[in-house]
């Protein structure tokens, strides 16, 4: 199992971030070949083009960004010995590998964040360990996973560290476009753009990794978009599958205003139950996690000792603030999933021939086509989105909602 | 694994490596404390990323192994165990602690999702424990305190040969402190910037022991640590990239007045004079033969003033401070009397100690401060 494995469809991306790993290792003077000393010289020079210190990785929500950005940290922290003979960086066994995976590796330190923004307090001490070499001597890596929700003075405290790091530093941004970046953070980083996965190798993916039976992958990839994590949870969780049907029903639902209120209200606490299922989960076990590593005695309830309880409010109030963005996350994959509905609706309508994303749901696809004409369509397509905005700006959730289903029933 | 160690060794080497343990882990492993027996020997190791710490003790090893453990937890039951011996043992993923008729039972955390620690550089030198403690606390009071200017929140060490020099600035003032040292080889010539924060604590920590080995890549191609080791404890730390500003030509040679003043006198009436001085307004200083006046504040706010006998040689002179500023200085000489050095009252003057008025400037520690310029 290699670090690559978990990048689904994007060869290129994987191409150009191997091949950046080993003139990194060339750099850090590496190459197994530094008998003769001019030659690894002129080596150096060709070979460290490859590598730079600051990359912005963009695509598609759930194209894989953060994984990318992860597996290139762990290529770059390989110690495996078959780089000797010319294997891939990034084995994804040595330790270097595992620890930059799960998130321990001393010189990968990984930013994310489960509130709106990213502030300016934060960056400041981005700025000074960007400034420290590497505990390893291989490289620092620094991956800004939301690097999109950086506010613009958060940013700008960054350009200079970003421009120029440390010697050992590297910068790995992750944006869903280069338009989320500020053009003075762009001009600094080099590109790499991931495209949507498609959908067989999604499934591909799914079967390989999970052993979800063939049938299922093909629902869930093709159901999730490209979205793999999504993909995956459609495929796993009876419970979010079901979520997703009941959220497809409201275009047959909105026939008259009241029936169009009860569907907004439904959707929203579809919404608000996939959250909370989701919160559950991690929750539980991070608590677990950092109690047993604070010294907690065993079991709820346990004495914690002194001086830890600044540790475990911050983790609470962390969750607590993952639990609003979690539930605005699914809210709007909701809308995804509806915006994909009526997408389909349009496909049928005018005939194209490519494959249905709600294939299982042909029928109701058919009556909608059937009762409207495409400019409805149209115009529905833009009510999602349109609340999908709304929401962005913080309109209250229901409102929004209803407000689109209403716009649903119109057109 | 199994071992047997004194209570008070234990208690000793978990509280010195669970120091350097993070407050808020950023993953739960770094809460953790290793351990690992082996031939004799036991050793903690505890890492934030940025400082690693690891002592090693005498213990009576049956059975060697490596396990991971809540630094924080055995931290707080090795300090409250009865005075006997103390056996620690693991049980499948559980940790036994057995001492006297007390028994507790840990659970363990991960090893393989342990990171690494860094490597100690290979040691280049001995310094005598307290003196460096002391160098260090000297210079580190000059250091910057703004992570977005990480080069001046660092310590730059220079060694050059037998000489060691520490040197740290804020922009505002310059501390600058020689000390000789043993080095281990002939001609040995390296720089490294530590931050100050570490380096105030590491020195501090280590104090107690008689030497202190510091290890340090030579110059050129660095391992970017610099390592720290004395009795049996060892520490490493990450250092700071970056071009630290070119200190010996700031420093003036020649001085058109020289002043002295008895340090405590002079430490007082600043302190007196500094309280009507609003924050980042200065102390303006006056000096004249035989006295030395202290004000602050001006127009309708408070003001004060305090006379000091002082030593003049050469003109009369005016110069302003920032009060915080000049304390710390002149805390940081540690002498009987303080001597400021002057060219003019916009330019940089230069502070030092004497342990007598008649006697000569103590060259090995400078200390450089800007003055404020005055309005009119």
């Amino acid at each position: 199992m290699s670090v690559w494995d978990d990048l689904v469809g994007q060869e290129q991306v994987v191409e150009q971030l191997v091949a950046a790993a080993r003139s990194a290792r060339v750099v850090l003077g590496e190459s197994g070949r530094s008998g003769d000393s001019r030659n690894s010289g002129a080596e150096e020079q060709s070979g460290s083009s490859g590598m730079t210190h600051a990359w912005l990785f963009t695509g598609p929500p759930g194209s894989g960004m953060a994984t990318a950005a992860r597996a290139f940290a762990a290529s770059l922290q390989c110690t495996s010995p078959d780089l000797e003979l010319g294997g891939i960086p990034g084995c994804g066994f040595c330790e270097g590998c595992h620890t930059a995976l799960i998130g321990s590796h001393a010189d990968v330190e990984s930013v994310r964040t489960d509130v709106l923004s990213i502030g300016v307090k934060e960056t400041r001490e981005l700025v000074r360990s960007a400034s420290m070499s590497p505990a390893g001597g291989r490289w620092q890596v620094i991956i800004l996973e939301d690097s999109d929700r950086l506010t613009e003075g958060a940013a700008n405290v960054l350009l200079k560290a970003i421009e120029e790091p440390a010697p050992r530093t590297v910068w790995l941004l992750c944006a869903p476009s280069v338009e989320d970046a500020l053009p003075t953070i762009r001009s600094r980083c080099r590109l790499l753009v991931l495209r949507t996965p498609p959908v067989a190798a999604v499934a591909d993916v799914l079967v390989r990794r999970d052993g979800i039976e063939p049938e299922m992958a093909a629902f869930a990839a093709r159901a999730a978009q490209g979205h793999i994590g999504r993909a995956r949870r459609l495929a796993l969780d009876a419970g979010a599958r079901e979520r997703r049907a009941e959220v497809l029903k409201l275009p047959l639902r909105v026939a008259d205003l009241g029936a169009c209120l009860a569907g907004a209200q439904s959707l929203v606490d579809a919404a608000a139950a996939d959250a909370k299922q989701v919160a559950e989960e991690v929750d539980t076990r991070e608590t677990e996690e950092l109690r047993a590593a604070l010294g907690a005695a065993a079991g709820v309830g346990g004495r914690m000792p002194r001086g830890t309880a600044g540790a475990m409010k911050e983790l609470e109030d962390r969750q607590k603030r993952r639990a609003t963005r979690t539930q605005r996350d699914s809210l709007d994959r909701a809308l995804i999933d509806l915006s994909s509905f009526y997408r389909d609706v349009l496909a049928v309508q005018f005939g194209a021939a490519g494959e249905l994303s709600n294939e299982e749901m042909r029928q109701a696809v058919e009556r909608v086509a059937g009762e409207s004409r495409p400019e409805a369509t149209l115009r529905r397509i833009e009510a999602v989105l349109a609340c999908r905005t709304a929401l962005e700006r913080n309109v209250a959730p229901l409102l929004a909602v209803e407000a689109m289903a209403v716009a649903l029933r119109a057109g | 694994m199994k071992f047997r160690v004194e209570r008070d060794v234990l208690a000793e080497a978990v509280a010195w490596a669970a120091r350097s343990l993070p407050a808020r882990p950023p993953v739960p492993v770094l809460a953790g404390l290793l351990l690992a027996a082996d031939e004799g020997k036991l050793s903690l190791s505890g890492f934030d990323y940025e400082v690693s710490a690891r002592v090693e003790t005498e213990a009576d090893v049956e059975e060697p192994g490596t396990v991971l453990v809540s630094g924080r937890l055995l931290a707080d039951i090795s300090r409250s165990l009865p005075n006997r011996p103390v056996e620690i043992s693991t049980d499948g993923v559980r940790v036994i602690v057995v001492c006297g008729s007390s028994r507790f039972t840990l659970p363990t955390l991960p090893v393989d999702e342990y990171p690494a620690l860094p490597q100690m550089p290979t040691v280049s030198g001995t310094v005598p424990g307290e003196a460096f403690a002391a160098a260090v606390a000297q210079v580190a009071t000059a250091a910057g305190r703004d992570d977005t200017l990480p080069v001046l929140t660092g310590v730059r060490v220079e060694i050059e040969g037998d000489r060691v020099t520490l040197a740290a600035t804020d922009r505002y003032r310059f501390a600058v402190r020689d000390l000789m040292w043993k080095p281990e080889q002939e001609g040995l010539s390296a720089v490294a910037l530590v931050p100050a924060k570490t380096l105030l604590d590491t020195a501090k920590s280590l104090s107690a022991g008689d030497v202190v080995s510091i290890a340090l890549a030579g110059s050129g191609k660095g391992e970017g640590l610099i390592g720290f080791e004395g009795a049996g404890r060892r520490t490493t730390t990450r250092l700071l990239e970056g071009e630290f500003p070119k200190f010996r030509a700031l420093f003036p040679t020649e001085f058109n007045s020289v002043a002295t003043v008895p340090t405590p006198a002079f430490v007082e009436a600043v302190k007196r004079v500094s309280l009507v001085a609003e924050r980042n307004t200065p102390v303006r200083l006056s000096f004249e033969q035989g006295v030395l006046t202290l004000e602050a504040g001006s127009g309708d706010d408070a003001q004060a003033t305090e006379r000091v006998e002082a030593d003049l040689e050469g003109d009369d002179i005016s110069i302003a401070f920032n009060p915080a500023y000049l304390l710390d200085g002149l805390a940081a000489i540690d002498a009987a009397v303080a001597q400021l050095s002057f060219t003019t009252s916009t330019k940089p003057a230069l502070l030092s100690g004497k342990h007598a008025p008649d006697a000569e400037a103590d060259e090995a520690y400078k200390y450089l401060i800007m003055p404020v310029r005055l309005s009119g």
